[in-house]
């Protein structure tokens, strides 16, 4: 199957059974994109499938074919960091961090389809993404920062 | 030029002391309280320690709200976790686990799973040491492992695992406490029923007495659920010999005590076994050391020599791998008409599972109010379910659901405003030891509280005719969190000047990382961007202990500052030779020393550059606590809430916290974790609730769709604070912890604005629509 990742177009072969997930993870080696109930219940592993949000963990790879898939790591080109990601650092929108590739992967998503959400809409876009260590506040202002036209263009990594 | 004779505070380390052994009488006792229960250690007395940072010391970066030094790995996807580890040619290794609560097993065939294409092990009962507790033939709770398999994918061990042909007898079990202490009742384990010592009761005072003088007697009688901390990273772990020598990598909050249990688990030296955690998907207390699948990952890696990795799935994590017991309190409050309590008394049981701690609901009620005769008995018991753990200010959670609860209900009995009542009843020395605290600024919680949330001017008349009733309530919290030793830091300044913080501490999300290169940047003067914290390895790093009872800042933040001043003087002594000046005549900030009063300056770099391979390496370790006082952090908090009246959905519209926790590293990280507690507050208050069968004796929602946690759609208006004051009679850093304590208050204020709201109080959480609705259609 062929499958296009970041911008990057790969040839892969895939077991009948296997989830986007892992061929992300196992295939590609993009460790950015996590798990944590591999069912679809939490958005930990939300990629964007030709532009829309998925869950990886329930997405089946081979009927994939074709498509384009976005990732946390290609949010931004290698050394920089998109307006959403610099936002999440100056509002502290990742403590441990471990769901903060779904949550950027779902509200880059929201502001491509809606680029001026108001709080409600943030809200009910982002309600398929658990984070247990209750950042929503800080997620929801970091979202809210770059729909008003905050961390407008690309920033370079290394102290955002 | 000149120098001026400048008075400098003492410098933080007396020379002389450098590369001595301990002194005769350097090692003292000291009291560390660990969640509540109360530990003697014999610790060493530095040499010197600073002086502490009060008020008025003038800092810089120690206060600054900055974001955290991690975040730009954790929003690129760069942030590696224990899940995310792979290791060439890593087998995958998964558990079976039992049905049934109770039983033996009556045939097991593990030929099926051998058999499975990819397998490379399986291990049952017989086939791993006394001391993991691994595989045992006899069935004591509902998911506990029976056999392992590890295979080269994690599809095949789970087809293998599935392929085991076991076939038990069942017997008799007990799910709830009714069933553990009910006389007839099955053998829930070995040794008995209930924990040793049960009832432990904790008496002050005369509680009859108290009763006698009572003008109003209320009782009242709550229940909490069992709550699953549902980190989003399961418990994991991934192992790997190298000869006699295990790295183990594991998602922890103590990367030292996982060392120790594989050790003496497995029979081996302490100094052969590596434990390594560089990120980690949430803890909230349930990662406090090795598990089965620590044990497991270990073993399987030892038999086939392949490095063995084991992950919880979702289902595992929600069943075996530890909660909030559950608990029912039967509270009697005696108070005078003005309110001052004369009597606490709470009767409490507490299903642990099947193995667990004392940590009840009781301390609660000895600390937060001065009352003067007050009685906790709690009975313990182990039922046929996965055993408890800590979870996010344990005992102390649930404590405070009941007796704020009834300080609320009190209040409505005396007419009386629940903050007076509490204000009246301000313990102004800790109550249950009869010391002094550090610091308790928690009347400047009510009061900062109460304005900023508007107390007394929102419109608190309960609405009869609107479907939607809005409502009211706060609850009050008390937290030990003075951390203590052991906890040590080494600070090495390279040659590039940039600062390298080395302490074996761990960061659970909590920023741990970053609050302490913000003191080790103030106290070195080195420029944040410059320090870079190395924590999470046993092999390489110096002691600390784990990460819960919101202890880190305060215990390894000491130490670090300590390391960083030693390394500061060295590098003053270093560039005053360079300047042609004396120490004394030197600042240090912004990685630079400047000579006061002259232009003459350097940067860290220009002297490190001078220095060359010339190493400053700067040794800090924890002090010993003060003795006899208190280290406490307060705090009160402020809900407003919505009720349907007719489906009885609660929905939260606004909190208000305000906590006293001493000096704030980082203000912004500080709100983080506020939110945080808060949120798993209102989950617990709101929807968490795991749910047995009680005829099968196994959990109906062992997921994330079932069991509820918070979502952004849930997120009322926070607004979280700090009463400003540093605390440096606590420690030097002037800060106390604060991780736990903001959820602890969360429930009851809420519960007490759904109460205000309707005008009946629910009586146990979460408060769900059907609660609701029944405590209104009681009235």
């Amino acid at each position: 199957m062929r499958l296009t990742v970041n911008g990057r177009p790969h040839e892969i072969e895939t077991a009948p059974a296997a989830s986007l997930f892992e061929v992300l993870r196992a295939r590609l080696l993009l460790a950015g994109t996590k798990i944590a109930c591999g069912r679809g219940e939490c958005g930990v592993c939300t990629v964007l499938l030709d532009g829309e949000p998925v869950y990886s963990c329930l997405t089946l790879a081979a009927a994939c074919d074709g498509a384009a898939v976005t990732t946390v790591e290609g949010l931004a080109p290698p050394g920089a960091l998109a307006p959403l990601q610099r936002a999440f650092i100056a509002h502290d929108a990742a403590q441990c961090g471990y769901c903060t590739p779904g949550q950027l992967i779902a509200a880059h998503a929201l502001l491509a389809a809606n680029p001026r959400p108001a709080d409600d809409e943030i809200r009910e876009a982002m309600s398929g993404n658990l984070c247990r260590c209750g950042t929503y506040p800080k997620i929801l202002a970091a979202i809210r920062a770059v729909a008003h036209g905050e961390f407008a263009g690309l920033g370079s990594a290394g102290g955002a | 030029m000149a120098r001026k004779p400048v008075a400098r505070k003492p410098k933080a380390r007396k020379p002389e002391a450098r590369g001595r052994g301990p002194a005769p009488g350097r090692f003292v006792e000291t009291a560390v309280e660990v969640e509540g229960r109360t530990e003697t250690r014999i610790v060493e007395i530095p040499a010197s320690e600073p002086a502490p940072w009060t008020d008025a010391a003038p800092l810089a970066v120690v206060g600054a709200r900055v974001p955290r030094v991690d975040a730009e790995e954790k929003v690129t996807g760069r942030a590696r976790y224990t899940a995310d580890i792979a290791r060439p040619g890593m087998l995958h290794a998964v558990f079976r686990r039992a049905p049934i609560p109770r039983g033996r097993i009556r045939t097991l065939d593990l030929a099926p799973a051998r058999a499975v294409p990819g397998v490379y092990d399986v291990l049952g009962p017989g086939d791993a040491p006394e001391k993991t507790r691994l595989f045992s033939r006899e069935i004591f709770y509902a998911e506990q492992p029976v056999a392992a398999v590890c295979a080269d994918t994690r599809a095949a061990a789970i087809r293998a695992a599935h392929a085991i042909v076991v076939e038990y007898d069942p017997a008799p079990f007990a799910v709830t406490f009714e069933q553990a202490v009910a006389p007839d009742a099955p053998k829930v384990r070995a040794k008995g029923n209930l924990y040793p010592g049960s009832p432990i009761v904790e008496s002050r005072g005369d509680l009859d007495a108290g009763l006698r003088a009572a003008d109003v007697v209320i009782r009242r009688e709550y229940r909490t659920p069992v709550a699953l901390h549902s980190a989003l990273e399961p418990h994991g772990a991934v192992a790997e010999w190298e000869g006699d020598r295990l790295t183990v990598w594991e998602s922890t909050q103590g990367i030292f005590r996982v060392r120790e249990h594989v050790a003496k688990a497995l029979g081996v030296p302490m100094s052969k076994v590596r434990v390594i955690k560089e990120q980690m998907g949430g803890g909230f207390g349930a990662k406090n050391g090795a598990g089965a699948h620590t044990y497991a990952a270990a073993l399987f890696a030892r038999r086939t020599g392949r490095p063995v990795r084991c992950v919880n799935d979702r289902e595992a994590e929600q069943t075996d791998s530890g909660n909030r017991p559950a608990t029912t309190q039967r509270v009697t409050l005696g108070a005078k008409r003005d309110g001052t309590l004369t009597a606490i008394h709470l009767v409490a049981d507490v299903p642990l599972g099947i193995s667990g701690w004392e940590g009840g609901p009781g301390q609660f009620y000895h600390e937060m109010y001065a009352c003067p005769n007050v009685r906790t008995e709690e009975t313990f018991a182990y039922v046929n379910t996965s055993g408890m753990q800590a979870f996010r200010g344990p005992g102390y959670t649930e404590g405070a659901f009941g007796l704020e609860s009834a300080m609320n209900a009190l209040a409505r009995e005396l007419h009386m405003d629940p903050i007076a009542l509490r204000v009246k009843n301000f313990a102004e020395r800790d109550p249950r030891k009869n010391r002094p605290y550090t610091g308790n600024r928690l009347l400047e919680c009510y009061e900062e509280g109460a304005r900023r949330f508007g107390w007394k001017t929102v419109n608190r008349e309960p609405s009869t005719v609107n479907r939607k009733r809005r409502g009211v309530g706060l609850a009050s919290q008390v937290w030990p969190t003075g951390g203590g030793p052991p906890a040590y830091a080494l600070v090495r300044i390279n040659s590039d000047a940039t600062v390298e913080v080395l302490t074996g501490t761990q960061d659970l999300g909590t920023g741990a990382r970053t609050v302490l290169a913000q003191i080790a940047a103030e106290a070195l003067g080195a420029k944040l961007e410059h320090v870079r914290m190395i924590i999470g390895d046993t092999q390489s790093l110096p002691y600390t202990g784990n990460s819960w009872g919101s202890m880190t800042t305060a215990s390894v933040g000491p130490a670090v500052r300590m390391a960083a001043e030693d390394a500061r003087h060295q590098l003053v002594e270093a560039a005053a030779t360079m300047l042609a000046a004396t120490p004394d005549a030197l600042e240090v900030r912004d990685s630079r020393l400047i000579v006061r009063d002259t232009d003459r300056t350097m940067t860290f770099a220009e002297v490190t550059g001078q220095l060359g391979d010339v190493m400053i390496i700067g040794k800090g370790s924890r002090g010993p606590n003060p003795p006899d006082v208190a280290i406490m952090t307060f705090g009160a908090q402020f809900a407003e809430v919505e009720v349907d009246v007719e489906t009885g959905i609660v929905r939260v519209l606004r909190i208000v916290a305000v906590h006293d926790a001493g000096r704030i590293i980082n203000p912004l990280l500080a709100e983080s974790q506020l939110e945080g507690g808060i949120l798993q507050g209102l989950g617990y208050a709101l929807f968490e609730e795991r749910v047995l069968d009680r005829t099968l004796g196994r959990q109906l929602n062992a997921n994330l769709h079932d069991y509820k946690i918070p979502t952004m759609a849930d997120v009322p208006v926070i607004e979280a604070f700090f009463v400003p004051g540093a605390d440096p009679r606590a420690n030097h850093t002037g800060a106390r912890g604060l991780a736990e304590p903001p959820i602890i208050p969360t429930a009851p204020a809420i519960a007490a604005a759904v109460a205000d709201a309707i005008g009946a109080e629910v009586s146990e959480i979460p408060l769900t629509p059907w609660r609701v609705l029944e405590a209104l259609a009681r009235g």
